[in-house]
């Protein structure tokens, strides 16, 4: 059952479809084929221009046949089409967009005249043409000129037929009822076609106005701002306007751009980078661009309105790439164009970023958020930038001379320069990695030289102004030497100490990469040089030679013209030997090279961080990229919010706050030490990296060792301090106060509670430097221990001198044909066993309570044994802990002693830790003792009769 | 209170009473679990002396001939040492005297010294006049005073007279490890280390 007005519709696309034939046919087809002569300049764009219309009119043609068909449809088959299968109904939005290509085609013709262009020949043949085309289209007049009625006639069916479309549609809808299920559809439909006769208007309108202005312009301003495209939306002949300080005489607004007349100057403006932003003024508002800023004024308000209104629905437009519709400033757009953007943009203004390419997210005309800057040199900058600056992390190449070579900064940026960690690959093939300021190499960095280098470098420590400067280590493989010391300028400056490969190492003063005045030489044989010598080891000038038994030689020294050494000195041979362990553990450095002033570098950039209140933008930089990285994985796991960057510091200042017991403040503390993000980790780690530097490898010198276990107990109370600072920034961020520490407390925490805590970072290296200086001594120890483990226990404990009543002859337990005097490894077992933990652990105190559970299980076996509690006097307790230890046989038992002594808490000293430590030590040495190494024991042991 | 820590070694033959001293000294005196013992080689007490408290941490030694070497290890950062022999015994005392000559040669800087004759309750058996001890002890400027630890005479006495030989609190000095002064600091304040 089909209605009388869709009889209507389907008559009204029928003749619609007949007249777009025929206007096909004899307009459009002659006129590609009359195109204006390709002699003429603008003859291909006038070709494309038409081409395009025609496209458009096929397209026209091809949907209102397929609408057409709908209608056919319906009307044989009313009761399985509904009226939602009318095309004009159900894909209105398709009807429009074809109506829509048609009218920017239709637009762009008018704008640049192609019209004209074409009439102007031919004017009877197209006079023919209308004759033919006249009974097609009633209703419209012929005459006039002939571009007029080319263009009329290409225009007026579209225009008609919408008109039509529009009422027969109401009426539709008025016979439908106000229940009818396509009520709604056919309303919508209506709304389309009345706005879709809304735009072509206000095309039209913009179209002639465009038209008009090309034509009042010079050609010179024409050629410089015509495009087909481009349509007219304001100018400031018709609301005035003027601009400042540019005093253009003319503003005319484009659909994608904003243009000031000034003379024959012409400034054009993309809209995509243009914001407008109010003045106090009434009469005014102001225009943001990349380069340039100025203001536009009006005669009054009202013209401010409505420039200021056209100006921002342009820019909106614009950005949206697609015109509103129906009209300028209608549609989904907020009121408001975006303040951030993303466009591309070359700057053009002398300066930093003349000729540069800017690619990326813009915010009040300045880059700003992610983005890429290239300069016309090669220079390329991809990362974050604020206020038109590089801001945060981002990653800088600047070409070198050599083709293919780059430096490349990974950095973070502050302002608009390097400033915090970064890494730079050197088009080189040096690397830095470390920290920046003002774009220079500034703070704590290591630099490392191209693999490949002839003298290969690694230098680690503090720069200055992009030179190293401070205290610093610099390893020279192809020297086979390391200085450890003060720079100045890239130069050893100051007191340095240098280790070699060949075991040789020296301590001195340096002035401009020389060594200057008498200096300190430590051989391998122990031997000691005071006096002036050259790089290459030479003795040259006033010296003296302490050599290992006592003897020195002292006077001047010179190298000969052959290899040897020659001398005019006094031998002294009246001194006493020397302490031989006294000779032989000579250190360097320490106190020339104050430790607190050591790695100062390491700490500033914390410092300056923890100073600022720990603000979330700075943590990155301080902590390097790991940061990010971290987040970002973070992120993934929990789709968390871009307003992390702050939640980063304040979730670990609030961490900081929870633990108050012991306990649970070691445990945080741990966690903070080896967590990748916190501030803590990161000291510890850089630290970690210092001490590597200084004394793995080459620096593996036993002359080094006091200048090492000095520098770990610094760093622990540094670490402290840190924590501390830490602390009080989260108390402040709660407005409370960090109460004040007195020195005994402090010294109760750095050694309790931070030294065990980072004491494993160092740990290899520490203790490899108390290996080599305890060598010799643990060497004696050793022949003791395995001269004394032939013996069985009961011997044993005899030739100590262990009072018979205590030795624990229960526990031997023999098989039938052995006897108790044979069994070895058997007595004590438990404190045996106990004993030898201690080296399954770092923590000095650890350590301790380790030979603490050894005396009491020494003293649970006398118990027992004894059958009461017995309380050791030192008489007895001595030889069963030579026996324990002697039966442990503890590796470089003397390295452990020392070194958990360095490392102990000096609460302790004097205390029952102090006091087992040191019989452990006594034992170390009794153990040591000629008779006890070399079987010379008591007459009645012979030990033949032991095998 | 102020509590000061005295590092105080025991030093004499075998047998003259040492251990016995100590026990009687700090027998009916329970500060034992806060500051556990080692056996009787390590012992703590704590006395009032003027308005300081002093905490004796007292070192036993092995009396025994053959480890006589390791002492040092022991009396090293001593604030003070007792010095034990048996009046029954003028062998002990000689022995004494020769703790005296080794602490004034290698002992720590301002140790004070106190002399003990133990077993005074057997002075029918005495070897060594008071006298004797008495004029040693002054030549050396040295406390001395006749112990029972059997009777528990004069052993309280003998730790207050340590008390009051403490010299007043000054920043303990830290031995330097060895290290070489290059730019005419002062020598190291300890010349020798016995480890
Ligand atoms: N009569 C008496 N005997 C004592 C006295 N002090 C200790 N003794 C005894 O002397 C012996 C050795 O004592 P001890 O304290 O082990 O001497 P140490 O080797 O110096 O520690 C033990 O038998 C004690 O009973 C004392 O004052 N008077
Ligand atoms: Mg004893």
């Amino acid at each position: 059952m089909c209605s009388l007005e869709e009889m209507t519709l389907l008559r009204l696309e029928e003749a619609f479809l007949a007249m777009l034939a025929h206007v096909g046919s004899s307009i459009l087809q002659p006129l590609l084929l009359a195109g204006p002569e390709h002699s003429e300049p603008w003859a291909r764009e006038c070709l494309c221009l038409l081409q395009q219309l025609h496209r458009s009119s096929e397209q026209l043609q091809e949907v209102t046949e397929q609408s057409l068909q709908s209608l056919q449809k319906r009307l044989h088959q009313p009761c399985t089409a509904g009226l939602e299968s009318l095309l004009m109904l159900g894909s209105a939005d398709r009807i429009l967009q074809v109506y829509m290509e048609y009218i920017e085609s239709y637009t762009s013709c008018m704008v640049v005249q192609v019209f004209q262009q074409v009439a102007k020949r031919k004017s009877r043949y197209w006079r023919v043409q209308f004759g033919l085309l006249q009974k097609h289209l009633p209703g419209m007049s012929f005459e006039g000129p002939v571009d007029a009625v080319l263009a009329q006639a290409l225009r007026q069916p579209l225009v008609q037929h919408l008109q039509q479309c529009v009422l027969l549609l109401l009426q539709l809808r008025d016979g439908l009822g106000k229940s009818h299920p396509a009520q709604e559809l056919v309303t919508q439909a209506i709304t389309l076609y009345g706005n879709l006769q809304s735009f072509l208007q206000q095309a039209l309108d913009q179209a002639t106005a465009t038209q008009a202005l090309w034509h009042s312009l010079s050609s010179r301003l024409k050629d410089a701002l015509c495009t087909p495209t481009r349509r007219l939306l304001q100018d400031s002949q018709d609301v005035p306007m003027t601009a400042t300080p540019l005093r253009a005489e003319r503003v005319l607004l484009f659909d994608d751009a904003l243009v000031l007349l000034q003379g024959p100057a012409v400034h054009t403006f993309d809209l995509r980078l243009l914001w407008v932003r109010p003045r106090r003024h009434e009469c005014t508002f102001c225009v943001l661009t990349p380069e340039e800023e100025f203001s536009l004024s009006a005669r009054d308000p009202l013209g401010r309105a409505v420039w200021q209104w056209k100006v921002s629905r342009a820019v909106s437009q614009a950005l949206r790439g697609k015109k509103d519709f129906p009209v300028l400033g209608a549609g989904p757009a907020p009121s408001e164009p975006p303040a951030c953007r993303s466009v591309a943009y070359t700057f053009s203004a002398e300066g930093r970023l003349c000729q540069a390419t800017y690619e990326g997210e813009w915010c009040l005309a300045r880059p700003h958020g992610k983005g890429t800057l290239k300069w016309p040199d090669g220079r390329h900058h991809v990362g974050n930038f604020r206020w038109g600056l590089e801001h945060g992390f981002g990653i800088y190449l600047v070409p070198k001379a050599t083709e293919d070579q780059f430096d490349c900064y990974k950095c973070h940026w502050q302002e608009g320069s390097m400033c915090g960690y970064g890494i730079c690959e050197y088009g080189s093939e040096e690397v830095y990695k470390g920290y920046f300021r003002a774009g220079l190499r500034h703070g704590f960095g290591v630099l490392d030289s191209a693999p490949q280098a002839p003298q290969p470098f690694r230098y680690t420590g503090h720069w200055e102004q992009d030179q190293r400067s401070g205290y610093g280590v610099q390893e020279d493989s192809s020297r086979g030497e390391r200085y450890i010391g003060e720079w100045q300028a890239n130069q050893r400056h100051g007191l340095g100490v240098v280790v070699t490969q060949a075991g040789v190492c020296y301590q001195g003063t340096f002035q401009a990469d020389k060594m200057v005045g008498p200096g300190i030489l430590l051989s391998e044989d122990d031997s000691m040089y005071e006096g002036t010598f050259t790089r290459d080891l030479t003795f040259e000038g006033k010296g003296k030679i302490t050599f290992p038994n006592g003897f020195t030689l002292e006077g001047s020294f010179s190298s000969g013209a052959g290899r040897g050494l020659y001398t005019q000195s006094v031998l002294d041979t009246a001194a006493l030997p020397p302490d031989p362990s006294s000779t032989h553990k000579r250190q360097l450095g320490v106190g020339a090279l104050p430790v607190e002033s050591r790695w100062r570098g390491v700490y500033t950039p914390f410092w300056d961080f923890a100073h600022a209140g720990c603000p979330g933008e700075l943590q990155e930089a301080l902590l390097g990229f790991q940061v990010q990285s971290s987040r970002e994985l973070r992120r993934s796991q929990e789709r968390g919010s871009p307003e992390d960057a702050a939640g980063g510091t304040e979730a670990f200042l609030e961490d900081l706050l929870r633990p108050r017991q012991p306990a649970a403040l070691r445990r945080h503390l741990g966690e903070a030490l080896s967590a990748a993000w916190h501030p803590l980790g990161k000291l510890l780690r850089t630290l970690m990296l210092t001490f590597q530097a200084t004394y793995a490898g080459i620096g593996a010198n036993k002359h080094l060792q006091g200048l090492a276990q000095e520098e770990v107990k610094q760093h622990a109370r540094e670490l402290w301090a840190a924590y501390r600072g830490l602390l009080q920034v989260a108390l402040q961020h709660k407005g409370q106060a960090l109460e004040d520490e007195d020195a005994e407390t402090r010294d109760q925490r750095v050694h309790g509670l931070m030294l065990p805590l980072v004491l494993p970072s160092f740990y290899s290296e520490l203790f490899t430097l108390y290996l080599l200086l305890h060598e010799r001594e643990d060497g004696l120890y050793s022949q003791g221990i395995s001269s004394l483990s032939v013996f069985p226990d009961t011997k044993l404990l005899e030739l100590l001198d262990v009072h018979k009543h205590l030795w624990p002859l229960k526990d031997l337990r023999l098989t039938s044909n052995q006897r108790s005097s044979l069994v070895r490894d058997k007595c004590f077992l438990s404190a045996t066993e106990c004993l030898q933990k201690i080296i399954t652990t770092v923590d000095p105190r650890e350590k301790l309570e380790v030979l603490e559970k050894t005396y009491l299980e020494i003293e649970a076996t006398v118990s027992r044994v004894l059958g009461r509690e017995h309380k050791l006097p030192m008489d007895d307790l001595l030889p069963l802990l030579v026996y324990v230890v002697s039966r442990a046989r503890i590796q470089h038992l003397g390295a452990e002693i020392h070194l958990i002594r360095d490392m102990m808490d000096p609460v302790h000293t004097g205390g029952r830790y102090d006091f087992l430590l040191t019989a452990l030590e006594s034992c170390y040495q009794h153990i040591q003792k000629e008779d006890v190494r070399l079987h010379r024991l008591p007459g009645h042991w012979d030990l033949r009769d032991l095998r | 209170m102020a509590i000061r820590e005295l590092k105080v070694c025991l030093l004499g033959d075998t047998g003259v009473g040492k251990s016995s001293i100590v026990c009687r000294f700090v027998q009916d005196h329970f500060d034992h679990n806060i500051s556990p013992t080692i056996g009787a080689s390590f012992m703590t007490k704590t006395v009032p002396c003027g308005n300081e408290l002093h905490k004796f941490l007292i070192w036993d030694t092995a009396g025994q001939e053959r480890f006589h070497s390791l002492a040092p290890m022991y009396y090293r950062g001593s604030a003070a040492a007792v010095i034990v022999y048996d009046i029954t015994k003028q062998d002990s005392f000689h022995t004494l005297k020769k703790w005296v000559k080794e602490l004034k040669e290698h002992g720590p800087e301002n140790i004070v010294m106190a002399i003990a004759g133990n077993k005074c309750d057997l002075s029918d058996i005495r070897e060594v006049p008071l006298k004797d001890a008495k004029d040693y002890a002054e030549s050396i400027g040295a406390v001395v005073v006749e112990t029972s630890a059997k009777h528990a005479i004069n052993i309280e006495e003998l730790f207050q007279g340590i008390s009051r030989q403490i010299p007043p609190l000054d920043p303990l000095e830290k031995g330097n490890n060895g290290a070489i002064c290059m730019h005419g600091g002062k020598p190291p304040a300890q010349a020798r280390r016995c480890c």
